[in-house]
């Protein structure tokens, strides 16, 4: 692929920008080998929980209670016992069966958000946005839903009717608010990364505005919308709950199963992944790039806006204030799940369970349950650095014998120069 | 793209402003009757000192950014730095005192914070540097650790996400003005910056080590060495920018949504690429986005039927216009990539 020297080092590269940058580091992770991949998503896990639980213990020893699990003369009380944290933390996510119901309905809402993700990571983009769009998508299905709702009959065809027109305003708001970053780095050149973080401020400002002063449910004091009606909600098939329909979790697994198919088995995708992996050999194979990063960030935009279309039919029936941070979530699941739409199922799954635990070990244990957010930068932190797994398996022989090609986009050469961070397809 | 084409862009932009400032001083002039005379009324020594003050953490996290891109390694974890410091001064500050700290205990509390922050800063250099993670997914994890460790500490501690409110230091006479340290040190640090990037050695390191590392491995500097540097100044600055921010202005942490912090990290990222590296144009650049926060915040108090989110979205509005129109920056040639000394 390359047989450039490192004299390339000094060239004043025109790709030699924020984005080349970001885009060759976004290639590297998407074309790790997928047992490598699922090796180092292991390992990246096994590390959090041991981090974790220092940070568990550390954090039990500053705070004041009762009954702590554990105290020495000279070094003081621990009040926190990870081992019956992390117990709890696993516990709570299935028991009692309710709580199945709820891992379930996190693990419905992050499908959508980390396929949002990995789609626009697969292109080559990072969307740190898909919170914004997922906001503002929960907006347009909310006030869909409301408008349409008087004039279609109370009962099973009508709530089919409002369910699909309000999942269509989520995605098609959630998707022209994608468009936005998309256009703004195909055609200014304006990095993704600061744009759609920028642009999540103001959607939840927009929102928030809209809401507070136009359409605000009167009979509230907080700001939110009027309730829609309860025929237009996603029907609970086998828990008897509010907040959890099998049939979002079923769409959701189809949508990723579909997503997949549009990756590996059709001509989009396949100019997707290129554009993502090798910009240059893609603009060679006849891609319009400019389109491609717009239209990949629409469908990024537009799943994160089915994400917030489900979240009102399902879990809110309204619009409202404080719309769980779903979106950092997905980045995590996606990342996780080596930006693949099948792996994002278990990494969904396993990220459901740890917010659902966390209320159980908030609840039961007077543990924050903002734990769970320490975990995800720790697991995204540990994924960063393949090459440290590489070290540590090397040194305990984990039959490391063969060149690691796989993570570095193929370019690795056997002289182990730092030619894997000139890719081959920087020009 | 040619490189000359970013800075062309951002004179004409610097022009606009410019002519947007001369046609509001023309409209108080002539009609200081209007609403927009009322607005530009705002403009006053005070309104120029809480600029300074909301530019603090923005300006801080800038120059950090420049030194550690400059040396080559990108940091977009400045707003997670913010958040760990603004934290830990209020933590420590609190904890020592046990509630209502002295100046002297506040200031104890402002240099935990900064190595606090140069700590943090340490760990992203190991990783990005020993093990050669991806910088902007490991600058990614540096901000989203912050984001979920500083309100878990603040429940262990405090019991929710908020801190109590703490006093913040004192003001010292300047000559004849009364100077907020926080701003003075901004004030101080903006052109030694600058001083030491374009004039000292550790400028020509800094710059090599980012643009040509091979060539600086060659005259004998550690290119390692160097970019360690960039980084840890990176947290040494974030950290003054983040205790600044609580202890300078604030007086508490404040631990929900988006933290305290709210961005100011990331405007920081677009100051200093909008500012070219420059550390004077970074503060510029700084500077103005301050203004706008401090505009909406006047607008507030004088009761303008303007709902505050609105309002309080046009800071990002503005990167965000602003970045469309700079677009790509000319970042160092190395800038996220590793280096290894000897191989060739």
């Amino acid at each position: 692929m390359s047989d450039r020297g490192p004299d390339d080092e000094a060239d004043p590269n025109p790709d030699d920008s924020w984005q080349g940058r970001a885009d060759r580091a976004l290639e590297r992770l998407v074309d790790a080998s997928a047992v490598e991949r699922i090796l180092i998503s292991l390992a990246a896990l096994v590390l959090s929980v041991v981090v974790g639980a220092l940070i568990i213990l550390v954090s039990g020893w500053v705070a004041t209670c009762q009954s702590p699990f554990f105290s020495a003369s000279g070094v003081g009380s621990f009040c926190y016992d990870p081992i019956s944290v992390y117990y709890v933390l696993f516990k709570g996510a299935v028991w009692p069966p309710y709580n199945v119901a709820i891992t379930l309905k996190e693990t419905t809402l992050l499908l959508f958000t980390g396929l949002s993700v990995a789609v626009a990571f697969r292109a080559g983009m990072f969307n740190i946005g898909t919170q914004g769009q997922l906001v503002l998508g929960a907006l347009g299905t909310a006030l869909a839903v409301l408008w349409v709702a008087p004039v279609v009959p109370a009962g099973v065809v009508g709530g089919l009717i409002l369910i699909a027109v309000g999942l269509l305003v989520g995605a098609l708001v959630g998707g022209l608010w994608g468009a936005i970053p998309g256009a703004l780095k195909a055609y200014a050149d304006a990095n993704e990364v600061i744009t759609t973080i920028m642009l999540n401020f103001v959607a939840s400002g927009i929102a928030f505005t809209l809401v507070s002063e136009v359409f605000k449910d009167p009979e509230s004091q907080t700001v939110q919308t009027r309730a829609i009606p309860g025929f237009a909600q996603l029907q609970p098939v086998f828990f008897d709950t509010t907040v959890f329909s099998m049939l979002a979790l079923v769409g959701a697994l189809a949508l990723g199963g579909g997503i997949y198919w549009m990756l590996n088995g059709t001509s989009f995708g396949y100019d997707l992944r290129t554009s993502g992996v090798q910009p240059e050999a893609a603009e060679y194979g006849g891609v319009d790039s400019e389109k491609m990063m717009v239209s990949s960030m629409a469908l990024s935009g537009a799943l994160g806006g089915l994400g917030g279309a489900v979240y009102v039919l399902m879990v809110a029936s309204r619009w409202r204030t404080g719309i769980p941070s779903l979106g950092f979530d997905g980045i995590t699941v996606s990342i996780l799940a080596g930006n693949n739409p099948l792996g994002v199922v278990p990494a969904a799954l396993l990220f459901g369970a740890l917010k659902t635990g966390s209320l159980a070990i908030e609840f039961q244990l007077s543990v924050p349950k903002q734990l769970v957010g320490v975990l995800r930068g720790l697991i995204i932190l540990f994924i960063a650095m393949p090459e440290f797994f590489r070290m540590v398996g090397a040194r305990f022989r984990f039959g490391d014998d063969r060149p690691s090609v796989a993570t570095d986009g193929g370019a690795e050469t056997t002289d182990g120069s730092d030619a894997d961070d000139h890719g081959g397809d920087d020009r | 793209m040619s490189y000359a084409e970013p800075s062309r862009k951002r004179r004409w932009l610097a022009g606009v402003g410019v002519l947007v400032v001369a046609a509001l001083s023309a409209v108080e002039l002539f009609f200081p009757a209007s609403p927009v005379a009322e607005i530009v009324n705002i403009i006053d020594a005070n309104y120029i000192r809480s600029v300074l003050r909301l530019t603090v953490p923005i300006a801080f996290a800038a120059l950090g950014g420049i030194f550690a891109e400059k040396s080559g390694v990108i940091n977009i974890g400045l707003e997670g730095l913010l958040i760990i410091s603004a934290f830990t001064s209020i933590a420590v500050a609190g904890v020592i005192s046990g509630g209502t700290p002295t100046q002297f205990q506040l200031w104890i509390g402002f240099a935990v914070a900064v190595l606090a922050s140069v700590l943090f800063a340490l760990l992203f250099a190991v990783i990005c540097i020993e093990f050669k993670a991806d910088q902007i997914i490991a600058g990614l994890a540096v901000w989203l650790i912050a984001l979920g460790l500083a309100p878990f500490a603040s429940k262990v501690i405090w019991g929710q996400v908020n801190s109590p409110p703490v006093a913040t230091l004192n003001n010292f006479d300047l000559l004849v003005v009364e100077a907020n340290p926080p701003v003075v040190m901004m004030l101080v640090s903006v052109p030694a910056a600058w001083y030491a990037l374009n004039r000292t050695s550790f400028g020509r390191w800094i710059e090599a080590s980012g643009e040509n590392p091979k060539a600086l491995d060659t005259v004998g500097v550690d290119v390692r060495k160097v970019r360690y540097a960039g980084v840890l100044l990176s947290g040494f600055f974030s950290g003054l920018g983040g205790a600044g921010l609580a202890l300078g202005r604030v007086g508490q942490f404040i631990g929900g949504g988006a933290t305290m912090v709210n961005g100011r990290g990331w405007i920081g990222i677009t100051a200093y690429l909008f500012g070219n590296y420059n550390p004077l144009g970074a503060f510029g650049a700084s500077f103005l986005f301050a203004s706008l926060d401090a505009l909406q915040i006047r607008l507030q108090q004088l009761g303008y039927n303007i709902p505050s989110e609105l309002i309080g979205i046009i800071p990002y509005v503005t990167v965000v216009v602003v970045l469309a129109f700079v677009g790509r920056t000319r970042i160092p040639s190395a800038a996220g990539d590793h280096y290894e000394s000897g191989e060739e």
